[in-house]
């Protein structure tokens, strides 16, 4: 497996890579620049006003007077906080779901205080008791698989995991993830960036999973693993420091790939008016201002040119990893 | 064969490319909300009194041909006379001819029943029993099934025009065996809240309330001109032209008892830009209350130009932001009138409506010079000022740039400004009204969550008191001054959105619809304006300009500043020349 470095990169995944650090930076520094006029705060003299250098709106205003610079930039910012984490959490319980189940397959027995907290967190999620009863009874449901820790682990009844997560992927794949979000959307009302964040990570995680599951079956086969534990390893640390780290590596291919998704995703939410609140400035949103004046150019191009030059480049860095594998 | 098919599916192409369209029935109407409910007492907004005046007919309506009322179900309008310094008795004679879908005639007993179910405990009719509180007694005329005197507390100019301006109702279809005529109107008005109904009572309410549940109120018998066909909720309603409407026996009726179109929709489109494509495409012929600058932008394209009509008037549609006064922090009238000098009127009337509005320091159209108060000053855009109201009010700001404001309350608790401004979606300016508020209440450190919410669900949220502040356009007239739908305390829960309404306030507002002169009435209106700037449960922003835009075809709008803005009833479609190659 061949380590990516900037010297193996071709010219435009330079490029990329240069938009792409560029993003980040504008995300994280987007709050302290010296813009003259914060994001969606209306200037009402200067409705719908082309780029100019005439009153400081130097890429112009929407159709509600907010300045469209100050909106891509902190758009920039709420793609960045948006869909890395939601790409990277995404990942991460993709890579436990899938990486268990192609590990233990259907045939895994856990001990019995894995039982307990799995029957406790799986009737807690579906009853949705009060928080107070739930925090208590998850309290307690730990303190006993604590307890039960201390003695000698006994394997309990087969589990099937992989069916469980496999029958879970597949019925989050059956609806269109558009459609999924905005129901889920619909239905919490509102939701904050840290919503959208969760609600993201819940909906992408099968096509992660599918990919490691599908790699752990390889990787449990190999030598390394019999080896490990040959020497005495319990399977759980066999399958943590031994077979994921192997599993995990397709991840860093579909990782770019996935935020794209995320962030086109978001874009079109927020072009429809849902999810984020209306202050938090998103491209999608500042596409969608554009339905109120038509002709206004400047209120399309610059977030639609930003929004595709990203998402060429988290594709092209993609391909530059997928060859460099 | 192929070739055949190929040649008949062409020609089938041909033919429908060269053939003129056939223009749709119906009059296609653009609606921004579904009226939400049909039933004739409850008429919680614009569209639901719209399918009213459609479905039913008031003794008197407004003419928008003289742009005043004119009897429709009435003979003429009412014979006033005053008894002493506190009585009126207004006396109505029904059109002979005015009659329900079954034939029977419209009497005096319709018209009894209906202002007793205005009055009626357990319906509906919160918002009609605050309108109509002054009429007191129906008094029939024993020679006459067609006369009746009305008996109103007070002596206001207003009440020949305001008594007769409600759809009547019939009393066999809800009442056949008369229950409610074995009690007075009077009766009914002093009813305690606390006391039950008998089961025959209770049976009638029950009949109503069932007959008037979701779309079975279109069907009801009436004796306006159109029934009810098809109501697809938040899509369209759709209504036809009776066959054998009565009005269509008399020789020559007059403007309110004509109905031109055969078919008439109102397809509900929430989004104003949605709206505006769809009037471009022909898929509705008349778009009212257009946003300003859409309207203009339309009105300077040469593609549009070309197929639609624009139009302009005067309007008493009122830009306005309310606060919830039950919100401990909203509670007294400093903080409000702090929060006033936060709204920048001036910039919002330029930027979302080109400057085609007028401000107001009140709801009464600056164009009323007698009514207007001119003495008091415009509420300016002041955040200083803002920051110094809050002081007074007992609020001080926290430390640091974030810091908020806190108060102690009366009960010992800390009180918190933060605030939760709803607006209904679709309309850039509800929220650039939002974006700019929200502005500058950050400056002064008061957090503003937006709640952009559904036409569909937003006047229930706006009922159930779900906000601290909120804007909306309020729809006027330029005859009637009643406030006690939208500010008396009878209509806290109904209309009344912001929760107001004191002792002192409500007898303005009752002395104000019951004014003996319009000398007097302008002296009441102009210390009504004065409290209601000194109170600030709402914030006049600025009134709206009536702007309609229609496809070319369509005639007979007769543009006014009166609600809804257009006559509905005397639109017509009028074939436009193909234009040959």
């Amino acid at each position: 497996m061949a380590n990516v470095t900037i010297s193996s990169l071709s010219g435009p995944q330079k490029l990329a890579l240069g938009w792409l650090s560029a993003l980040v930076v504008a995300a994280i520094v987007a709050p302290y620049l010296p813009l003259p006029y914060p994001p969606a705060v209306p200037d009402l003299t200067q409705i719908t006003q082309p780029p100019s250098g005439a009153a400081k709106h130097w890429l112009g205003t929407d159709p509600q007077g907010r300045d469209v610079l100050s909106n891509l930039l902190f758009g920039a910012r709420t793609a960045v906080l948006l869909t890395l984490p939601a790409a990277v959490l995404a990942a991460g319980l993709g890579a436990l779901a899938g990486g268990a189940a192609g590990f233990w397959g259907n045939s895994g027995r856990p001990a019995l205080r894995y039982w307990l907290l799995g029957l406790t967190a799986g009737g807690w999620l579906l009853a949705g008791p009060p928080p107070t009863a739930g925090w208590v009874a998850a309290l307690a449901t730990l303190g006993g698989a604590l307890v039960l820790a201390t003695r000698r682990a006994r394997p309990g009844w087969p589990f099937p995991l992989d069916s469980l997560v496999q029958g879970t992927a597949t019925a989050l794949d059956t609806v269109p993830r558009l459609v999924l979000v905005v129901a889920l959307a619909a239905v919490a009302g509102e939701v904050s960036l840290l919503g959208l964040v969760t609600l993201f990570t819940l909906t992408s995680w099968p096509h992660p999973a599918r990919l490691v599951q599908a790699q752990m079956l390889r990787v449990r086969a190999l030598p390394f693993v019999e080896a490990a534990r040959a020497a005495g390893m319990t399977e759980g640390r066999v399958w943590l420091y031994h077979a994921l780290p192997h599993a995990v590596q397709p991840l860093r291919t579909v990782l770019p790939l996935s935020m794209a998704g995320l962030l086109s995703l978001e874009s079109t939410l927020s072009f429809l008016g849902i999810g984020l609140p209306p202050d938090v400035a998103s491209w999608g949103r500042s596409l969608a201002a554009v339905r109120y004046a038509p002709a206004a150019w400047w209120v399309f191009v610059f977030p639609a040119a930003c929004l595709a030059i990203t998402l060429m480049s988290l594709s092209s860095l993609t391909k530059q990893q997928a060859n460099s594998r | 064969m192929r070739i055949l098919k190929f040649v008949a599916a062409a020609g089938f192409f041909l033919l429908g490319n060269c053939s003129p369209r056939v223009p749709p029935t119906a009059i296609r109407i653009r609606w921004a909300h579904d009226p939400g409910t049909l039933d004739p007492l409850a008429l919680p907004n614009q569209q639901a009194v719209d399918v009213a005046n459609l479905l039913h007919c008031g003794l008197l309506q407004i003419d928008y041909d003289r742009q005043f009322y004119a009897p429709s179900l009435a003979e003429s309008l009412p014979t006033v006379q005053l008894i002493g310094d506190s009585l009126t008795r207004l006396s109505y004679r029904l059109r002979a001819a005015a009659a329900w879908d079954d034939g029977h005639p419209v009497l005096a007993h319709d018209v009894a029943f209906t202002l007793k179910l205005m009055y009626f405990p357990g319906l509906p009719n919160e918002g009609t029993r605050a309108q109509y509180s002054f009429i007191r007694a129906l008094r029939y005329d024993t020679n006459d099934a067609r006369s009746f005197t009305l008996e109103c507390r007070g002596q206001s100019p207003g009440f020949a025009l305001s008594s007769g301006d409600f759809p009547i109702l019939s009393e066999a279809a809800f009442d056949p065996q008369h229950q409610l005529r074995r009690i007075s109107l009077a009766q009914l008005q002093d009813w305690p809240t606390t006391a039950p109904l008998d089961s025959s009572l209770a049976t009638l309410a029950k009949r109503y309330l069932a007959l008037t549940a979701g779309s079975r109120a279109g069907y009801l018998a009436s004796c306006g001109p159109y029934q009810l066909t098809a109501w697809k909720k938040d899509r369209y309603l759709s209504f036809r032209r009776k066959a054998h409407w009565w009005a269509d026996r008399l020789p020559n009726p007059p403007f309110v008892l004509r109905a031109q179109p055969r078919q008439l929709q109102f397809v509900i489109i929430p989004d104003a830009v949605t709206a505006s494509l769809a009037l471009q495409r022909g898929e509705v012929d008349l778009y009212p209350q257009m946003p300003a600058p859409e309207f203009d932008r339309l009105r300077h394209s040469s593609t549009t130009r070309a197929a639609l009509n624009f139009y302009q008037a005067t309007s008493y549609d009122i830009m306005y932001a309310g606060f919830n006064m039950r919100r401990p922090a909203l509670a007294d009238a400093l903080t409000r009138q702090a929060l006033s000098h936060l709204f920048d009127a001036a910039g919002l009337l330029r930027a979302t409506q080109l400057g085609q509005g007028q401000r107001t320091v009140g709801l009464i159209h600056p164009s009323n010079r007698a009514d207007y108060n001119d003495s008091l000053a415009l509420v300016p855009y002041a955040p200083a000022k803002a920051a110094a109201l809050l002081r007074q009010a007992g609020w001080q700001r926290g430390a640091g740039t974030d810091g908020g404001w806190q108060r102690r309350g009366s009960n010992g608790t800390t009180q918190f400004l933060h605030l939760q401004l709803r607006y209904r979606t679709g309309e850039s300016a509800f929220e650039v009204i939002a974006f700019q508020f929200r502005a500058a209440a950050a400056q002064l450190g008061i957090p503003v969550v937006l709640q952009p919410t559904e036409a569909a669900v937003y006047t229930s949220s706006l009922q159930a008191g779900d906000f601290d502040v909120y804007v909306r356009v309020l729809k006027g007239n330029p005859f009637v001054f009643n406030f006690a739908p939208i500010l008396h305390s009878r209509a806290i829960g109904a209309g009344n959105f912001p929760g107001f309404g004191t002792l002192a306030s409500d007898r303005l507002i009752e002395a104000v619809a019951a004014a003996d002169s319009p000398a007097h009435r302008a002296r009441l209106l102009r210390r009504f304006q004065a409290m209601m700037q000194a109170e600030a449960p709402l914030v006049p922003l600025f009134f709206l300009a009536n702007c309609i835009a229609a496809r070319r075809e369509l005639t007979g709008l007769h543009v006014t500043g009166i609600k809804p803005g257009y006559a509905i009833s005397a639109l017509e479609r009028v074939e436009q020349p193909v234009p040959t190659p």
